[in-house]
């Protein structure tokens, strides 16, 4: 058994899934296999494993009343980083409004990514490096068409905050086993992940002795699991190993699919409203590593993953397929004027993904974006501290655009918001919105890849209408 | 008392359309042989002492090395001084204006104002896209040029009320007076019923809502206002015009019920003209989108803030109601090849003023047209400009 570090404290989680839901039934009937149960969770063309990483994130700092401003590390762990080499971690770190002076890693390689990422936390956390250190585990995985995989492959984030001290929850014990066999894996400039064994031959010479190993190490007093599922029947074989009563993660992957290097993390954040022991293990690259946390107390956030759960809307095949950008339209596409190589987003990059606005010291109006206006739109006066804007407002007015050619999707509305600390800002509304919003709605601001410029993916915040649960919490 | 330093002598336009047969350079050469044609006493092109060229589209539209020496080689007039004046959607307004300035300053005493703009050399996709795709990678991201006003409808509609069929009055109006202008790119009428039903294009404007894109050009002849009598006995003075800037960006602006840039262009140009807007007898205005020409009327002073769907439904601003408001179609039906709109607006007052706009002829009382066009991100810059056959 590995040493425990019982100092580490988990004071929040966060979980997010993409917009879209697919049933796995529409996959196989796709492509004339016989049917499956289940849906995935798979993003919109809007959305990546980094607009999902900064939902699920950025909700568990709001649950546990965490300022982004405390947080001193970002462990976030993906096998889909936006950008194979660039600057994936920099750009949710701003997104975020942490610090510029973070600590931490972009944890990749395989989907126990979102493990690596959690135990190079704990690790930061226990040695004193780290005070606050925010974990994020994400994919959005992306199988080969008509592959077995494909059907079971979903996308989604999960969120841990770590902190020294008090907190509810305590992180226990951990255990790996790893072997070094090649079973899913993607080369350089593959798009699609491979699906390479027999899986009888996975599940009885790779899966389950791993299983067996880090059962033997973990498995005292754990009263809920949440274990790894990556084909949708391992699960169950993994459940029965290490004699597990109660499989917490059985929920998530009905309702997203495999998430990947989110699937540990995710599948363990509900077992985490409630006492008792909780252990996660994750799978990938040959290697599975289990952690154990002791849950004291409910920890803020844990009922998240059910509204997560519950969010989305179905999508079929087609549209899935237009999303993860393999049914293209035929003819050009137009590129930017502003490509993103540009002196205006080293500009105005950070003021775009961080969400700036310049607010005036004379008489507080605040003009966005800050590059733009070196004079105050309220009375013209020149000085100016930049601020981050509310993410919170209501529809001041709006129009939904129905004539955009490809790449644009139309409905598409525009909104002008009036943000609760008093900016007005106008961006892209979501199709999702399109056929019911209405002046003086309540909206909150979303981070979104507004285009893939030239490879390159641009991100913004979106107006999405306010989550009921938040208009409660609110109230 | 109107400032009456300059005349206008002569003016005209070609046919508005989808002119696919003609080049930029043609369509100027055939507004410049209409305005000359247009001068009651005869005009030759080597009595252009100078010439404003107003184009809007630059870059995006294949006119990139269109500038003030391109026009005056096809006009056969090379070697005058010629400037290219880029101002947004009153480009040609803003052309106006400034060779007025040209002649009151006494720099030149004829001076020639043209505006040619070629919309359709670019498929509509093409253009959709490159517009969409320009300017800020975010904020603007998405935009159409229906997106910088249907949000000004939505609110509109939401504070008085106004409604589609208002909305609708409009265009059915215009496309009426475009079948009585045989310069306009439409000549039929549209029904309340069609508009209504049409397909949407920016909620809530829907196709009808919206002028076309079209190819045109229009050219006035300006000159000293002491030598007008050499070229006509029935000469046309500039009044007053008037310029004023808002905040480019929608989320800059701080109402979406009025175009603040308007009031206070209009505001100068009647204090120069000497004239409050109840002795206008017609008026030219920028009606791109049936909502902005709602706009426009009331931030004009044609009716009280928020009455503007209700005078248009009521039908003041018909050929013979209060106020006739764009007899010549308007840009919903005449077309609006951007940098010539504001000069064939002008060529509209022009010929209304003298009374030569045939079957949509309006009563001509105190001898007072306005005209108007706004743009710049939809409304960054609006221009004002008043003819009267008034001389003091």
């Amino acid at each position: 058994m590995a040493a425990a570090v019982p100092t580490v404290k988990i004071v929040a989680v966060g979980a997010a899934l993409p917009s879209l839901r697919l049933t796995a039934a529409d996959v196989t009937a796709t492509w004339g296999a016989g049917p499956r149960r289940g849906t995935t969770a798979v993003c919109a063309p809007d959305e990546d494993v980094l607009t999902v990483s900064w939902h699920a994130a950025a909700r568990a700092l709001a649950a546990g009343g965490v300022e982004p401003t405390d947080v001193d590390g970002l462990w976030w762990g993906t096998s889909r980083p936006p950008f194979a080499e660039g600057p994936s971690l920099s750009m949710l770190a701003a997104a975020l409004g942490l610090r510029d002076d973070i600590a931490g890693a972009l944890n990749s390689g395989s989907t126990l990514a979102g493990i690596d990422a959690l135990l190079s936390a704990w690790d930061a956390v226990a040695a004193g490096s780290s005070r606050v250190s925010l974990v994020v585990g994400a994919d959005a995985l992306r199988p080969g068409l008509g592959t077995a995989f494909e059907a079971w492959a979903g996308a989604g984030a999960a969120a841990f905050v770590l902190r020294a001290g008090d907190g509810p929850a305590a992180l226990a014990h951990r255990a790996t086993r790893g072997r070094p066999v090649l079973d899913r894996y993607r080369g350089d400039r593959e798009p699609a992940t491979r699906d390479l064994y027999d899986p009888r031959l996975f599940r009885e010479e790779i899966f389950l002795p791993l299983v067996d190993g880090i059962a033997a190490a973990l498995s005292d007093g754990v009263d809920t699991w949440s274990l790894p599922d990556p084909d949708g029947r391992l699960g169950a074989a993994a459940a029965r190993r290490v004699g597990a009563s109660s499989v917490a993660s059985a929920d998530a992957y009905a309702a997203a699919g495999d998430t990947g290097s989110a699937a540990p993390l995710l599948g363990a954040v509900g077992a985490l409203a409630a006492p008792g022991v909780v252990a996660m293990v994750g799978y990938g690259g040959g290697r599975m590593s289990g952690v154990t946390i002791e849950v004291g107390a409910a920890v803020p956030g844990a009922a998240d993953l059910a509204r997560a759960l519950a969010a989305g809307r179905p999508a079929s095949y087609a549209e899935v397929l237009r999303a993860r950008g393999e049914l293209v339209p035929s003819g050009e596409t137009v590129e930017m004027a502003v490509p993103p190589g540009s002196a205006a987003f080293v500009r105005g990059g950070l003021e775009m993904i961080g969400l700036l606005g310049a607010r005036c010291i004379d008489c507080a109006t605040i003009s966005t974006p800050p590059s733009l206006h070196p004079a105050c739109t309220g009375c013209g006066g020149a000085k100016l501290e930049e601020v981050a804007l509310a993410r919170t407002g209501t529809v001041h007015t709006f129009v939904v655009n129905h004539t955009m050619p490809a790449p644009f999707v139309a409905p598409l509305p525009l909104v002008v918001v009036d943000l609760d600390d008093g900016a007005r800002i106008m961006l892209q509304g979501t199709s999702d919105d399109a056929a019911t919003l209405a002046i003086d709605d309540r909206v909150e601001l979303v981070l979104r890849r507004y285009t893939v410029e030239r490879g390159v993916p641009v991100y913004g915040f979106k107006v999405q209408k306010a989550e009921r649960s938040e208009e409660v919490e609110r109230s | 008392m109107s400032w009456d330093r300059v005349a206008v002598v002569g003016a005209g336009l070609i046919k508005f359309g989808e002119l696919f047969d003609q080049s930029y350079e043609q369509m100027a050469a055939g507004a410049f042989a209409a305005a000359m044609a247009s001068v009651d006493k005869g005009f030759e092109p080597v009595q252009v002492e100078a010439a404003m060229v107003a184009t809007q589209r630059g870059t995006l539209w294949g006119q990139e090395g269109i500038g003030g020496n391109t026009v005056p080689t096809a006009l056969g007039i090379a070697g005058i001084p010629c400037t290219r004046i880029e101002n947004a959607c009153p480009s040609g307004s803003d052309a106006f204006r400034i060779g007025a300035m040209a002649v009151a300053s006494g720099v030149h005493d004829v001076v020639l104002v043209i505006g040619v703009e070629k919309m359709r050399d670019k498929s509509t996709e093409e253009g959709l896209l490159a517009r969409a795709a320009s300017g800020h990678p975010v904020y603007t991201r998405g935009e159409s040029a229906p997106v910088l006003f249907a949000p000004f409808a939505t609110r509109h509609m939401h504070e008085f009320g106004t409604t589609r069929e208002m909305l609708a009055s409009v265009a059915v109006k215009n496309h009426h007076n475009g079948t009585l202008d045989p310069y306009a790119h439409f000549q039929s009428e549209v029904t309340v019923d069609q508009v209504l039903k049409a397909p949407p294009v920016c909620h809530p404007l829907h196709l009808l809502d919206c002028c076309p894109q079209t190819d045109g050009a229009a050219a006035t002849l300006l000159v000293n206002a002491e030598r007008a009598r050499e070229f006509t006995d029935n000469p046309v003075y500039v009044a007053g015009f008037g310029v004023a800037t808002d905040h480019p960006y929608l989320h800059e602006k701080t109402t979406f019920t009025g175009l603040p840039a308007t009031v206070k262009a209009a505001a100068r140009a009647y204090a120069m003209a000497g004239i409050g807007p109840a002795d206008l007898d017609l008026a030219e205005v920028h009606d791109c989108f049936t909502i902005t020409e709602i706009l426009d009327i009331e931030d004009l002073g044609f009716c009280e803030k928020g009455k503007g769907g209700i005078v248009s439904i009521e039908g003041e601003t018909s050929l013979t109601g209060r106020i006739p408001v764009n007899p010549s179609g308007g840009l919903l039906a005449k077309g609006h090849p951007i940098g010539a709109s504001g000069v064939a607006q002008l060529t509209e007052c022009w010929w209304q003023l003298r009374g030569e706009a045939d079957g949509r002829q309006v009563a001509i009382r105190n001898g007072f047209a306005l005209q108007h066009n706004v743009g710049g991100r939809g409304s960054g810059v609006s221009v004002v400009n008043i003819l009267t056959t008034n001389a003091s």
